[in-house]
């Protein structure tokens, strides 16, 4: 980047163009997030928090400033109002922006990492409506909460990487917080290793989603063919591609086996999801899989 | 040339390239097909992954196949096959092509053309050097490649005339020319002509000779003949032992001036017989509009027969003195012109204010002396019209003071009184003869018989213009005949009498061919060289080879002897002549030429027409190897997954699909048929482009909701230019008012009214209901005013809560378009319209309403775009839509008010139906 002043023509334009990116995703998004009522999201016991609990009455040691007037001057006995103990959790978003993420195999479909981005965003804005701190692994951007996040998100999200296969992002996680990683996990696998081993380290606990092309899931070529990663730095050329279709099958369930594997050891979940199917499944299942609660 | 199965090569050896075939086998065998580069980030997974098999994918045998014969299509297609290959023994060294190119050969000019294609083909092959020589228009001999005349082949044409004399001197002239000895191939029309066998000879001595001969006999048709009333066509053709039907057109200007056919005839030609003879019997005026006769189907110049004036008559009026004395008939001036031009003319005989209006093509005034003023002028204006008046002088004209003293309007000179006597009892001079007439008299060649002499006449003042109106004289130099122009017309005086009393001209045959050069009469017979000697002859239209009338302006003129008697040529191309007002057609044939048959010797070899069955199979071998190559580049990208069949036939049958329902679209409009087999409603085009697209899509709007909500399927709305277009078709109308629209027209106002009282409507839309509510307050309302005034429109009332429109469909109280509250006007209900009890409603009109008036701007409520959303807004929010909405069901009811009429009227007598028939 030179250091010579942008007329300020041009840098609005750049402005533009980089704000005009965002509405379509982070509309995406908010109607994805839309799809799915908020369930109640309180503790179920009473506490802090500005819902309504329960009334019960005046008990030794409670402050007459507790005293519910309303209802106690219903009748003789004196009520005290609760209110349903809420508490934000602090979630860590990781999205795959690397070079493999830009591959869809068909127009039709979308690319691995918009379905990625529109996932990752949609939580988001479902985790911020429940009142929860969400943010970025690595320092960038640090959990908060509140509307002007998702924003915040939106922003960090449309960047992208030129590196082929991204590795995870594990630095910075706030302990007991929870973890979202999306990506298709098709690069070094001792790099997620590392990534979980830390997170697991500081009680954090989260959700693997793999988001993968139906192609890479069927492997449905035929005849010579030279295939190449992203960026070109990877490839491999084969006379008779239908000929390695069992065995790039075997090998990608071998590395699902292994990604299953360490989730159970780290005590995550890991999820699978093909852009050829809605966006809404895999929406619905990270929702839940984050909901569980921590046992 | 080889020939292998029927089909010849011209260049065999190429054939050995098939035994490269098996090799090239092997070779596109061993090499596989390119690698697809193919972008797959889960190429990860793949590193590392050893092929099984160390060979590659094969070709599909077929896709070899497919290679092979597209190869082997190539191989053969440049070894140059030909099918039906003709072996003949061609001969070698130049070749002359001698053609007739003859009137005669026309009519299958395109059959020897092709055999000259055939011919010159084959001497190409044969690699001879090839000259064309046409009798017709002989040019000197050029041997050249044969391609090279092949190319030049479309600009040999037929001529209209035969060989004659001085074409056939030049070609020999041309032949003697070429030192080296040639064969020669001679294309005959069919026609032997005088000297054939001078060329024949001439060709003999250089070489073989061939002689084509054609394949149907020569046929033509001889000059029309006008006789007794009918005109006969005679054809003529070469002697043949077949019986002939020859079906002839008359064709001429209709009056309106388009060429047609104005009668038919038909010539049967008996058996061995070479003449055959039909007659035709036409109305004069007819007749006189006759341009030529033609053998139906034939090409050819002989097969017209050109008409002219011997067809024509002329109507002469005869105005002679009034006179008492019926009885002496050879006395009377008008006896002898009678005589002269009964044959050749018909003639109109009574008072020249009652025949001037027939127009007549002559006026002769036989000693009339004084005319009313009042036809006097009427004349002038004929004259100046192109009339001619032929006067003849006589006692009372002699008498009379008529030119004394200045020259009169209606007579070319002035005269002497008196006149003079020449040669009586009483005076020494014997009787004059004429003199021999000058170049500049239209007399000019005319014989003058010695018996003719003149006794007495009026004599001519000698004016100084006086010389050259004279174009006949006496012996004397005394005027005999003298003509001035006036205007378009001209005027001629003979000096003496028109019977015999003065003179013994009219007794002579000089009188009846001066008559004729005046142009009073037609020749009947055609004339002979004599007849027509020192005229000169404008070619006027003339007939190429094929008959084809082509313009003879730019053609110098002929002399008359010439044009009779002279053979056809470059010079004297047949066609219709004039002069001086006369016509003249010197045709093909002559009323007595033989059309006989070419005698060939023993010495010539004889042929006929060889339709070639040889085909060059070249173009289509290669043809197909390119096929070929193409389908094997579509099945390589197929093979190797770059072809995405599906989306290539998506795309295909999208563009099927659209080429399909493409003129259906075209046609919605126009099409009358389409227009009554569908709902169609129409709007009126008010020339406001943003407001008739409006409307159009109003109605579309209508239309889709009818469509989905009822049983009505309207067709794509339709402009209607209600000055041109059939209102019949639209079951509504639709009129939004601008006060920018033009008003109709009364013929536009008269189909209106004829389409509102056969059952149409119109739907007038002030649009203009947010501005006004009533009355002529606005713009809109006061033009409508204007416009709707010529208009049947019954009285108006408005919408009355139980008229038919309320309930016909949908029930409704309230007909809001874009705005509402405003009325709808509808035809008044009748003043005896009663509520009948038990009913609830009244039994109003029977009809349906011709017009409906109101100003809700209906059109921009349903208005759709082509997606199907609305254009405009309407009111606010989900009232804004229920508005809409109301007004969708406005148009439903109206559409079925139009559609149904009362129907929904009468349905409230259902009940009391059903109770009759004791259900």
């Amino acid at each position: 980047m030179s250091l010579a002043p942008i007329p300020t023509g041009v840098l609005r334009q750049r402005a533009e163009e980089e704000a005009s990116a965002l509405p379509p995703l982070l509309v995406q998004a908010e109607q994805l997030a839309g799809s799915i009522l908020l369930g109640d999201h309180g503790r179920r016991r009473s506490g802090v928090g500005d819902d309504f609990w329960q009334y019960r009455p005046l008990q030794q040691g409670d402050s007459r400033r507790m005293i519910d007037h309303r209802r106690s001057a219903k009748g003789d006995q004196q009520f005290v109002r609760e209110r349903e103990w809420q508490i934000a959790q602090t979630v860590h978003l990781w999205c795959d922006l690397g070079a493999s993420m830009r591959f869809g195999s068909d127009d039709n479909q979308p690319q691995k990492i918009e379905r990625a981005r529109v996932l990752a965003l949609a939580a988001a804005i479902l985790m911020i409506r429940a009142g929860e701190r969400v943010g970025l692994t690595g320092g960038m951007l640090p959990p908060r909460r509140g509307n002007a996040q998702i924003l915040r998100l939106t922003e960090m999200l449309n960047r992208t990487h030129e590196v082929d296969y991204s590795p995870p992002e594990h630095r910075a996680m706030v302990p007991h917080a929870r973890a979202l990683f999306i990506s298709d996990f098709l690069g070094p696998f001792d790099e997620l290793q590392l990534a979980l081993t830390k997170a697991a380290d500081r009680g954090v606990q989260g959700v693997l989603l793999q988001v993968l092309d139906p192609v890479e899931e069927d492997f449905p070529f035929v005849g010579r063919t030279r295939f190449h990663s992203a960026s070109g730095g990877l490839e491999h050329e084969t006379l008779k591609a239908s000929a390695l279709r069992d065995r790039y099958v075997e090998r990608l369930a071998e590395r699902r086996d292994l990604l299953d594997r360490l989730c159970r050891d780290a005590g995550w979940r890991m999820g699978v999801h093909h852009t050829g199917e809605s966006a809404q499944t895999g929406l619905m299942w990270i929702y839940h899989a984050l909901q569980r609660s921590p046992a | 040339m080889s020939v292998i199965a029927g089909i010849g090569f011209s260049a065999p050896w190429l054939l050995l390239g098939l035994l490269v075939l098996p090799v090239l086998w092997l070779l596109l065998r061993a090499v596989p097909p390119a690698p697809i580069k193919r972008l797959f980030p889960a190429v990860t997974l793949l590193v590392g992954l050893r092929d099984d098999d160390s060979q590659t994918d094969r070709t599909p045998w077929w896709l070899l196949l497919l290679r092979m014969l597209a190869v082997a299509a190539v191989i053969i297609g440049l070894a140059g096959p030909v099918l039906n290959p003709q072996e003949r023994s061609s001969g070698s060294g130049p070749l002359l092509m001698v053609l007739d190119a003859s009137w005669a050969g026309a009519s299958h000019w395109t059959a020897l053309e092709r055999q000259l294609e055939t011919d010159l083909a084959e001497a190409g092959r044969a690699g001879r050097p090839v000259a064309v020589l046409r009798l017709t228009q002989p040019a000197p001999l050029t041997f050249q490649a044969a391609d090279v005349w092949a190319q030049q082949l479309p600009g040999l044409q037929p001529e209209a005339w035969a060989a004659n004399a001085d074409t056939i001197a030049q070609s020999l002239t041309h032949l003697s020319a070429v030192p080296d000895a040639f064969d020669t191939q001679w294309y005959s029309d069919g026609l032997a002509f005088e000297q054939q066998t001078d060329v024949l000879a001439a060709l003999e001595d250089r070489g073989n000779v061939t002689v084509v001969a054609p394949p149907a006999p020569v046929v033509g048709l001889r000059p029309p003949v006008f006789d007794d009333g009918a005109i006969e066509l005679r054809a003529t053709r070469v002697e043949t032992s077949s019986a002939q039907t020859l079906p002839v057109l008359a064709q001429g200007k209709d009056p309106s001036g388009t060429l047609r056919t104005l009668a038919t005839a038909t010539i049967e030609l008996e058996p061995g017989a070479t003449d055959g003879m039909a007659r035709l019997s036409l109305p004069s005026e007819l007749r006189g509009r006759l341009q030529w006769f033609a053998l139906q189907g034939r090409r050819s110049a002989g097969a017209i027969a050109l008409s002219d004036d011997s067809l024509r008559r002329r109507e002469v009026a005869l105005i002679g003195a009034t006179s008492g004395n019926e009885g002496l008939a050879l006395l009377s001036p008008l006896h002898y012109l009678r005589k002269a031009l009964v044959d050749t003319t018909d003639l109109l005989e009574g008072n020249l204010g009652d025949l001037l209006p027939a127009n007549p093509d002559v006026v002769v005034l036989a000693d009339v002396a004084h005319l009313p003023q009042s036809q006097e002028t009427a004349l002038i204006e004929w004259i100046e019209e192109g009339g001619l008046l032929l006067r003849f002088a006589g006692p009372r004209l002699a008498a009379s003071d008529t030119a004394r003293g200045d020259v009169h309007p209606l007579m070319p000179v002035r005269l002497r009184a008196g006149g003079r006597s020449l040669g009586g009892a009483m005076s020494w001079g014997a009787p004059k003869t004429l003199a021999p007439f000058s170049e500049n008299s239209p007399f000019y060649g005319l014989n003058i018989p010695d018996e003719v002499s003149v006794v007495s006449q009026v004599v001519a003042q000698p004016d100084p213009d006086l010389a050259e109106r004279v174009i006949a004289e006496l012996g004397d130099g005394t005027p005999l005949v003298t003509r001035k122009s006036l205007g378009q017309g001209q005027i001629v005086l003979f000096h003496v009498t028109a019977n015999a009393e003065w003179s013994s001209l009219p007794l002579s045959g000089l009188f009846v061919e001066m008559l004729e050069r005046l142009a009073v009469s037609s020749a009947t017979r055609s004339p002979d060289g004599a007849d027509l000697e020192g005229t000169i002859w404008k070619p006027v239209q003339v007939l190429d080879g094929f008959g084809q009338i082509q313009d003879g302006g730019t053609l110098p003129g002929v002399a008359g002897p010439d044009l009779v008697t002279a053979a056809l040529g470059q010079d004297l191309q047949p066609g219709v002549y004039s002069s001086n007002g006369r016509s003249l057609a010197r045709n093909v044939l002559s009323a007595d030429q033989v059309l006989t048959a070419p005698v060939w010797p023993g010495s010539v070899t004889l042929r006929g027409f060889e339709h070639s069955q040889e085909r060059v199979l070249g173009g289509l071998f290669l043809a197909a190897a390119l096929i070929a190559l193409a389908l094997d580049a579509l099945a390589t990208l197929a093979v190797s997954g770059l072809l995405r069949i599906g989306r290539a036939a998506a795309v295909i049958l999208a563009a099927a699909v659209t080429f399909a329902a493409d003129p259906g679209q075209a046609q919605e409009t126009d099409n009358p048929t389409a227009l009554a087999s569908e709902v169609t409603l129409g709007y009126v085009l008010t020339g406001d482009t943003q407001l008739d697209a409006l409307a159009r899509d109003g109605l579309r709007g209508l239309s889709e909701v009818l469509y989905f909500r009822t049983s009505i399927e309207p067709a794509n709305p339709a402009g209607v230019d209600i000055e041109a277009d059939e209102l019949a078709f639209y079951p509504l109308l639709y009129w939004p008012i601008s006060t920018r629209q033009p008003l109709p027209s009364p013929a536009a106002y008269e189909k209106l009214n004829a389409y509102l009282q056969s059952g149409g409507m119109i739907l007038f839309d002030t649009r203009d209901a947010d501005l006004s509510r009533v009355g002529a307050t606005s713009d809109n309302a006061r033009f409508l005013q204007r416009l709707a005034r010529p208009l049947d429109i019954p009285p108006l009332e408005p919408v009355p809560d139980d008229h038919v429109l309320t309930r016909a469909f949908y029930l409704l109280q309230d007909f809001p378009g874009r705005q509402r509250g405003a009325p709808v006007w509808v035809e008044a209900a009748p003043a005896d319209a009663e509520q009948v009890e038990g009913l609830p409603f009244r039994n109003l009109n029977d009809g349906v309403s011709p017009v409906v008036i109101g100003g809700n701007d209906w059109a921009s409520a349903w208005a759709v775009d082509d997606n199907g959303r609305a254009r405009l807004p309407v009111g606010r929010g989900f009232a804004g839509e229920r508005q809409r909405e109301l007004a969708y069901r406005f148009g439903v009811n109206l559409i079925m008010h139009v559609l149904t009429g009362n129907y929904k009227s009468d349905q409230v007598h259902v009940p009391a139906l059903l109770d009759r028939l004791g259900q």
